[in-house]
């Protein structure tokens, strides 16, 4: 072994993890080196020394707010499956008989219901839950606190997908909001909102303002999702951007070629 | 499969599957391991804070990404690594002046005085603080949490000869600084 070999294989010496015919060697080395032999010495009691060090305990807050990132991200991931199952059949003759059945169904339950008055009563309590949560996603998301925001974001979940209120709430969010794991979670629950027009502009102009890559990333994602032609113009530039992370414009050329 | 029992692999390949809440057994496996990276990395606990849930921020939203057949740990410590640097673009840079020790510490220490700074944990701390984040990383990466060469090489994006000889530059350049405020502290 020589003096360089020697250096480069002291970590794995103090950890036992040289071969046997390599340790030989290396023992072999120090005990006619004096140089080696003095250098393995001094650095072998910082390399102890490192790890007696005593080892930070994180604050009991991290627990609490990983397990609502998570709550959260489950009720995203959870209310994006439901609304992606499909139960429409894929063959044309079934097509057309679903067709006819729900119409034959639709007529009959006409006939059974157009005497009777709406019920008041319910449509005034739906829209008064409709009302809470709304008020309680819009408030959350002006707290202080980044989780207390992300509590926000799933409440917004809950809201009613016409809410231009809340849905004005999260696009706010997304462009504004110094936590990048809010303004993430507020990119996933622009998915709740897909069907309005102003869903899929707020997230043509937000790509040009992000510059964090993950969330530049999860508004390519989206835009992919929505199947935005519009999106394209932009992407292009962002595909094009020198000064965009790599992986970024990967993901943009990406969605250019799903969009076309 | 019992969770107790279940590798990081299996848990992460059911999380990348759909089974998000499995991530939970890995944040408890790993949430102080993270988070005494960070902290060793940027001394800010609240930072590191900030970081670690980050990073398994990023665990659920690449987790598609995730391939069972290599390393979790690798996977999961170049996660933390990108999220450290993205952060650190943000701030103001790590910039330390290596060549400034490395000409103060221009004399090796004797045996004598080496025995006796070898307790004195509280100066070590100071001088892991002072190495350069590159050096710092790759010796918490080794020391602290216990990392093989190749995960290590897989995190950093380089070949395993090249992490044999950071790691021995880097105790080198620790040594250099550790020696460096001893001095300065006795004179």
């Amino acid at each position: 072994m020589t003096c360089d070999e020697v250096k480069i294989s002291l970590a794995d010496y103090w950890c036992h993890a040289l071969s046997e015919a390599d340790e030989f060697a290396f023992g072999v080395h120090l005990a006619s080196c004096d140089a080696c032999r003095v250098e393995a010495s001094l650095l072998e009691a910082l390399w102890k020394g490192l790890a007696l060090l005593p080892a930070e305990e994180p604050g009991s807050d991290l627990r609490g707010r990983f397990y609502e990132t998570l709550g959260a991200y489950q009720q995203g991931l959870e209310s994006r499956r439901s609304k992606s199952w499909s139960w429409w059949p894929r063959q044309p003759a079934w097509q057309v008989a679903a067709s006819l059945a729900m119409l034959i169904v639709g007529l009959g339950l006409g006939y059974g219901v157009r005497a009777e008055k709406p019920h008041e009563e319910i449509t005034q309590l739906r829209e008064e839950v409709a009302s809470m949560r709304q008020l309680v996603a819009l408030s959350l998301l002006q707290q202080q606190s980044a989780s207390e925001r992300l509590r926000g974001v799933s409440w917004a979940y809950r809201a009613e997908s016409s809410d231009t209120q809340v849905l004005s709430a999260l696009v706010s969010a997304i462009n504004h909001d110094p936590n990048v794991n809010v303004r993430l979670a507020a990119v996933d629950a622009l998915h709740a909102f897909a069907a309005s027009p102003v869903t899929r502009q707020a997230v043509v102009q937000a790509l040009p303002q992000q510059t964090t890559p993950i969330v530049q990333v999860a508004l390519i994602d989206l835009l992919v999702d929505l199947k935005e032609p519009k999106g394209a113009g932009e992407l292009r530039k962002l595909a094009m951007a020198e000064s965009a992370d790599i992986g970024v414009r990967q993901r943009a050329q990406w969605a250019l070629e799903k969009l076309q | 499969m019992r969770v107790l029992a279940a590798t990081d692999n299996n848990l992460m390949e059911q999380v990348s599957q759909g089974q998000v809440a499995q991530l939970a057994v890995l944040f408890e496996r790993h949430h102080r391991a993270l988070f005494r990276y960070f902290v060793s990395m940027r001394r800010d606990p609240e930072l590191a804070q900030d970081l670690v849930q980050e990073v398994f921020f990023r665990m659920l939203r690449f987790r598609t990404t995730y391939d069972p057949a290599g390393s979790f740990t690798a996977w999961m410590y170049r996660i933390a690594h990108n999220a450290g640097l993205d952060d650190a673009r943000k701030q103001r840079p790590d910039v330390v002046d290596i060549e400034r020790f490395l000409n103060l510490a221009s004399i090796t220490p004797g045996p004598e005085e080496h025995a006796v700074r070898g307790q004195d944990l509280e100066l070590l701390r100071r001088a892991l603080d002072q190495l350069p984040a590159d050096k710092r990383e790759i010796l918490v990466l080794s020391r602290f949490q216990g990392m093989k060469y190749e995960d290590i090489a897989a995190v950093l994006g380089c070949e395993l000869g090249t992490v044999k000889v950071r790691v021995y530059r880097a105790i080198r350049a620790l040594e250099q600084i550790y020696f460096t405020i001893e001095k300065e502290k006795v004179s």
